[in-house]
């Protein structure tokens, strides 16, 4: 599904991303894990297409993403890490908006959308402003935003901060049932329990790969228990996040 | 059909954000009102404590008379003047507004030997006040003339003689009045509204983020950018409208030229305006620095456009740089139009430069707007 060879981007002379070689599979969940500033939300902008890479190509289904960004666009959703939904819209035009704007029609959406919005328990929310909604809301709307063109590809990038710890669990089930359904979901966090849901999680350090690999069998090959010890491990305690 | 769909979803919600924002709302209607009726009132305001001299070559008592008839007034303060001065170098230096020369004779004239001639010189730096004291000064004196020929003195002034007054301006030859200042301000008015607030209005999506989910989406970016700045296009050519129509009611400026001609001129310009927005906001990270960068682009382009000093009357090399401001050929056009009612054809020049230059400044800016973030 995505594949990207020596992946690197600069800002000036620091090197945000460096040598990233993935491979990512379909209807899989893979996390990108690391403190702030590791390289997370530059590594997700250029799979989009929203960054143009330094140097190395990066595929999405078989489009090569630096060549013709627009085409890869059409398949995914993106959830940004700063929130952004329009705060001065209601929940249901923010929705109608990004329908408007990925050219389907509302109908259409409305039935990729329809359990997604009974599952979170949004019904009631989506008459108010949205910069009204509590935060845990406002993630969630922002989920279902990305979802309305029913993309095959999801990106998320920490879609879980600020949240409280229910509605952690309650947001991974449904990434969990994303997958199931055949998407392919790519996520960023920096909470290391997080990682225990995904398929396959890469550590990422000062814009560099550390480890990848099923957070399961990493544990094993490291010996450690939890994936917060693997990391406490690889980066040095001063650079742990909870 | 789907693309149309996509910029009139965009659309709307641009209009649904600015039907909320009280604070948009106010700068898009109110501020318009408030800055025509204060500066067109300004304009129209007295003009009070004029700084006058008056150079007295007779030295009569017609000629003393002429100028204590202006010191019972408090419209008007007498410079005291020595013989050494002259009149040009007293407005230069702005001991003066306005000066009056008597001529030698002036009182042999007025017993009818010949026309009686006065000379008035204004500084016309500022062209709307300069206007009213002019106006003051040639009221005065024609009110001192009638008092002449109701005076008991048989031999003065003969009811068909007349007065002659050379009125000049210095510095600023073309007086601008209310006629003129009117239709400045309305271009002035159209220039802030698209090119400032589209600056803001992208910067403010970038600033909140919500720039990055509409260019990770698979919207063109002519859908974008059409789509931002569609309404403040439209909201523009409105406020025009109501400007309009304000100065009609208010300042009974009547438009002498054809009105769509003049919203032709207006959408031509409007493209490198709302060019300037989007090249500025592609260049900044906040609406603070949007504010900024337009604003300070916006005062360059009315200093620079003849809207308080006429082009003409500037140096050479800053006419030259007036050229290439957009904003002086609208103001020379919507001038034209509404005081002088040119039509196309007499305005095919200034069409032909807007054309261009709105081609250029949009295209430059469209093609320079990436779908990327930086
Ligand atoms: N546009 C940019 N210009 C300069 N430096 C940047 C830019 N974006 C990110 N960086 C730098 O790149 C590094 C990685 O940032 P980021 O990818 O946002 O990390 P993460 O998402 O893992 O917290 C950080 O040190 C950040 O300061
Ligand atoms: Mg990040």
């Amino acid at each position: 599904m995505i594949e990207t060879i020596n992946l690197n981007r600069k800002f000036g002379s620091f090197t945000a991303v460096d040598n990233l070689n993935l491979k990512i599979d379909k209807a899989e969940i893979f996390g990108f894990l690391g403190a702030n500033g590791a390289g997370k939300t530059t590594t997700l902008r250029m799979l989009c297409g929203l960054l143009t890479p330094t140097s190395g190509t990066i595929t999405v289904n078989g489009l090569n993403v630096v060549k013709n960004p627009e085409a890869v666009k059409r398949s995914l959703g993106y959830m940004s890490q700063k929130f952004s939904l329009y705060g001065d819209l209601r929940g249901i035009e923010n929705l109608q908006f990004y329908t408007g704007i990925y050219g389907i029609s509302w109908t259409a959406a409305k039935t990729n959308i329809k359990s997604l919005i009974s599952q979170f328990d949004l019904d009631k929310y989506l008459k108010l402003k949205t910069s009204e909604l509590p935060m845990g809301y406002k993630q969630r709307l922002s989920l279902v935003c990305a979802l309305v063109h029913n993309p095959p590809l999801v990106f998320l990038d920490e879609p879980t901060s600020g949240v409280d710890p229910k509605a952690r669990r309650e947001f991974w089930q449904v990434i969990n049932e994303l997958a199931y359904r055949g998407k392919t979901v790519i996520v960023s966090t920096h909470f290391m329990d997080e990682a225990e849901y995904c398929n396959r999680v890469l550590i990422m350090q000062a814009g560099r790969e550390e480890v990848c690999g099923n957070p399961l069998q990493l544990k094993q090959s490291h010996r450690v228990a939890t994936m917060q010890q693997l990391f406490l491990k690889i980066a040095g305690a001063d650079n742990a996040q909870s | 059909m789907t693309s149309l769909k996509v910029l009139a979803s965009f659309v709307l919600k641009e209009f649904r954000q600015l039907a909320r924002s009280p604070e948009m709302l106010a700068v898009l209607f109110l501020l318009p009102a408030i800055q025509l009726l204060v500066m067109g009132f300004a304009v129209t305001n007295e003009v009070k404590n004029v700084d006058i001299s008056f150079f007295d070559y007779d030295k009569s008592h017609l000629s003393k008379s002429l100028i204590e008839s202006f010191s019972s007034t408090d419209r008007f303060r007498i410079v005291p003047v020595s013989e050494a001065e002259h009149p040009e170098e007293l407005l230069f230096k702005w001991k003066s507004k306005v000066v009056v020369v008597i001529p030698a004779g002036f009182e042999r004239d007025c017993h009818g030997f010949a026309k009686p001639v006065l000379q008035v010189i204004s500084d016309g730096i500022d062209g709307n006040s300069a206007a009213l004291a002019n106006a003051y000064v040639q009221g005065c004196i024609l009110r001192f003339s009638q008092v002449m020929l109701q005076s008991r003195d048989p031999g003065l002034m003969k009811k068909d003689q007349g007065l002659d007054l050379i009125v000049r301006m210095s510095f600023n030859n073309d007086l601008k009045s209310n006629l003129n200042i009117i239709p400045g301000i309305i271009a002035v008015l159209v220039t802030v509204s698209s090119m400032v607030l589209s600056a803001i209005s992208l910067a403010k999506e970038k600033e909140l983020g919500t720039l990055e989910q509409l260019l990770v989406s698979p919207m063109h970016k002519y859908q974008l950018v059409a789509g931002k700045l569609l309404p403040y296009l439209i909201i523009t050519l409105l406020q025009m409208q109501v400007a309009v129509l304000l100065a009609g009611i208010i300042f009974r400026i009547s438009l002498a030229g054809s009105y769509p001609v003049l919203m032709l001129f207006s959408l031509i310009y409007l493209f490198t305006t709302l060019g300037l927005g989007i090249f500025i906001s592609t260049r900044v990270n906040s609406q603070q620095q949007a504010m900024f960068f337009s604003w300070f682009m916006m005062v360059v382009m009315i200093l620079l456009s003849g809207f308080f000093v006429p082009v003409q009357n500037m140096p050479k090399v800053i006419r030259g740089i007036c050229f290439f401001n957009p904003l002086t050929h609208y103001m020379t056009v919507i001038r034209e139009i509404v005081v002088k009612g040119s039509n196309l054809a007499q305005l095919r020049k200034e069409l032909l430069i807007l054309l261009s230059g709105g081609f250029i400044v949009f295209g430059f800016s469209l093609l320079s707007f990436r779908k990327r973030v930086k």
